[in-house]
């Protein structure tokens, strides 16, 4: 029993990592049909400036702030130099934002240097809770509880205010919302900037997560958002978190019982799913 | 065959042909014939690629998994037989026997879907093959990877040298005709619009999967050559790396045509061992993927169409539309398709 809590915590945490990164991806995606290859990218940048921020003061509140600015910015500038120029050229846009991917996971190596390293958690949330024979870690909880409010949050800015409703609306059909008289473009750039912060979220907290961060580790993670967009469905916000609790469930059931299927189960999910139901189990699109 | 009817540019390959089987003899030294070597074998799987990328439109993240089977296929035959030239060819077989059939089936089940879908779908494959050699250690070695020894004829560099040329060649012709077919306007065709073709009453799927059995065989075939040359084998040859290098070295020289890739394949080994030498000069030269990420980055958004197609579409008035003008032909389809 208290293997089964423990695994489906660690499961939830992961999938909460995921979603984090796949909630940007699957609205740039559904907004603009635009794959952003280089959200691993974003990730990493995240993750090594909010690890930098956090070792030099101390403090993982401002790592935390640290990571999420820069995703910020370098989602602005990801957005402005390098999926503007190709918009609607769906070949050109993999091609360059996979190239981008490149270039920001090899700038880590340049300003952070090209070795591992080791991450520790802040001494309030390192440690566990032990209720019973159950021994709750409080990192996970902590994950979890975020991934939840970020969810809570973006669902409620999508669903009551004006802007969600108008990306709401861009998801379903953009060509409509922009004879509204509205600039697609600048929400979209808006979309693309917060998914990149979430991102770089995503990214300083599986640092601590994983207790070790290294630059490849951005293509690696994303591959797994990738699934969950899919399985999800492209542009589902819900789709995204369903999907991602349940890559994170399997992988980490999969770790404990047959470490060598780990990626091997979700992949096949994403084919099965691919196969059988190709817009994802949530369909937003009209 | 009258001569006459052979295109001016065919006998412009043959002397470049004939012009590089003279250089090991003019460069002897070991290193700069590996270098050549290794620019034979990734011009082989950069024009495999492009098969997929430039004529048929198809993006795969995925394409080094053909490789890594070729590689893989040849060494082990290689170190479980004795080294003789008929365990080379068996290996060969088997390396494009698994090929075919991997490809076969993955282009069956996948490329039905749309672009992102595929490049998604292969990339995570691609990982999938490297887990797996990683994992099945008592067959590939994993990480460390093993050492096998080459038949008697292969040891020779300069001898290596020849075959892969030789190979290079007969590849690259073969698949000028293969683009050159009727087959491969349909490709072409379908990369300028998927719609319109399909209206026309071609089987998309069948030369979609076509086009990635024989691009994957091609890969397969790189990927022999490769494990000869280096006669080690590793889960490298697995490493999506290098499927972004031969991405590089496609998209750098020119998509859609046959030698881009070829001189793709020459300038980013040329680069790449220029640069990494230069690394002791400055440590900012071992990061050299950057200046390609950013060469790349540039050439996507200035020159689609690579250093070959933009020479190709100045000098000849019908320029190749494919890459860049088929944007409002992507969106309709995107519409539609969703």
């Amino acid at each position: 029993m208290d293997l089964l809590i423990s695994l489906v915590i660690n499961g939830l945490a992961t999938g909460m990592l995921i979603f984090l990164l796949a909630a940007g991806l699957t609205l740039i995606f559904g907004l603009m049909s635009v794959l952003n290859f280089a959200h691993g990218g974003l990730f990493i940048w995240g993750a090594y400036t909010g690890v930098w921020v956090f070792q030099m003061s101390n403090s993982f509140i401002l790592g935390i702030i640290a990571a999420i600015s820069i995703g910020l910015l370098l989602g602005l500038v990801t957005e402005r130099l390098i999926v503007r120029p190709v918009y609607g050229n769906h070949i050109q846009q993999i091609l360059i934002t996979l190239g981008f991917m490149l270039v920001l996971q090899e700038l880590i190596k340049v300003v952070f240097g090209p070795d591992q390293k080791a991450v520790f958690p802040p001494d309030i949330l390192a440690g566990s809770f032990i209720v019973g024979d159950i021994v709750l870690i409080k990192y996970r909880l902590f994950i979890i509880a975020i991934g939840i409010l970020i969810f809570v949050i973006s669902t409620i800015i999508l669903k009551k205010s004006r802007i969600g409703l108008i990306v709401r609306a861009g998801v379903m059909d953009k060509e409509m919302i922009q004879s509204l008289g509205i600039n697609i473009k600048l929400v979209f750039m808006l979309v693309f900037m917060v998914g990149a912060g979430l991102a770089g979220l995503s990214g300083v907290l599986h640092s601590v997560y994983s207790g070790v961060i290294y630059a490849e580790m951005g293509l690696e993670f994303s591959i797994l958002a990738f699934i969950v967009v899919v399985i999800g469905g492209m542009g589902s916000f819900s789709g995204s978190l369903f999907a991602a609790i349940l890559v994170g469930l399997a992988q980490a059931f999969m770790a404990y019982y047959v470490p060598a299927l780990s990626l091997a189960v979700n992949m096949l999910l994403m084919t099965i799913v691919l196969i059988f139901r190709p817009q994802g189990l949530f369909q937003v699109k009209g | 065959m009258n001569l006459r009817n052979v295109d001016k540019s065919t006998w412009i390959y043959l002397i470049a042909s004939l012009l590089l089987f003279m250089v090991p003899f003019i460069l002897t030294g070991r290193s700069m014939q590996f270098i050549f070597i290794q620019i034979f074998i990734f011009a082989i799987f950069a024009m495999s690629y492009d098969i997929l990328l430039g004529f048929t439109g198809i993006i795969s993240f995925g394409h080094v998994m053909f490789f890594g089977i070729g590689a893989y296929s040849t060494a082990i035959t290689m170190s479980k037989f004795d080294s003789t030239i008929g365990s080379f060819l068996f290996g060969v077989v088997i390396a494009v026997i698994l090929a075919a059939f991997v490809s076969f089936i993955v282009g069956v089940l996948t490329l039905r879907l749309k672009s992102h879908f595929y490049a998604m779908l292969t990339l995570a494959l691609a990982g999938l093959f490297l887990v797996a050699a990683e994992k099945w250690r008592t067959l590939t070695g994993g990480n460390d990877g093993f050492t096998f020894r080459l038949p008697e004829i292969f040891r020779d560099s300069q001898s290596m040298y020849m075959f892969c040329l030789l190979s290079l060649i007969l590849i690259f012709f073969g698949l000028r005709r293969f683009t050159k077919s009727p087959f491969g306007r349909v490709l072409m065709a379908i990369r300028e619009n998927e719609n319109r073709t399909e209206s026309l009453g071609y089987k998309i799927v069948h030369y979609k999967v076509i086009a990635s059995v024989v691009a994957g065989v091609v890969a397969s075939f790189a990927g022999v050559l490769y494990a000869l040359s280096l006669r080690f084998v590793n889960t490298g040859v697995f490493a999506t790396d290098l499927t972004i290098d031969v991405l590089l070295m496609t998209i750098i020289g020119g998509v859609g045509t046959l030698v881009g890739p070829i001189l793709g394949a020459g300038l980013v080994e040329f680069a790449h061992h220029w640069l990494s030498g230069l690394a002791d000069v400055h440590w900012i030269f071992e990061r050299w993927i950057i200046l390609y990420g950013t060469v790349y980055i540039l050439v996507v958004i200035f020159f689609p169409l690579g250093i070959v197609g933009t020479i190709q579409s100045r000098f000849s008035n019908r320029p190749l539309k494919g890459l860049r003008d088929n944007r409002k032909a992507n969106e309709n389809k995107g519409r539609r398709a969703s």
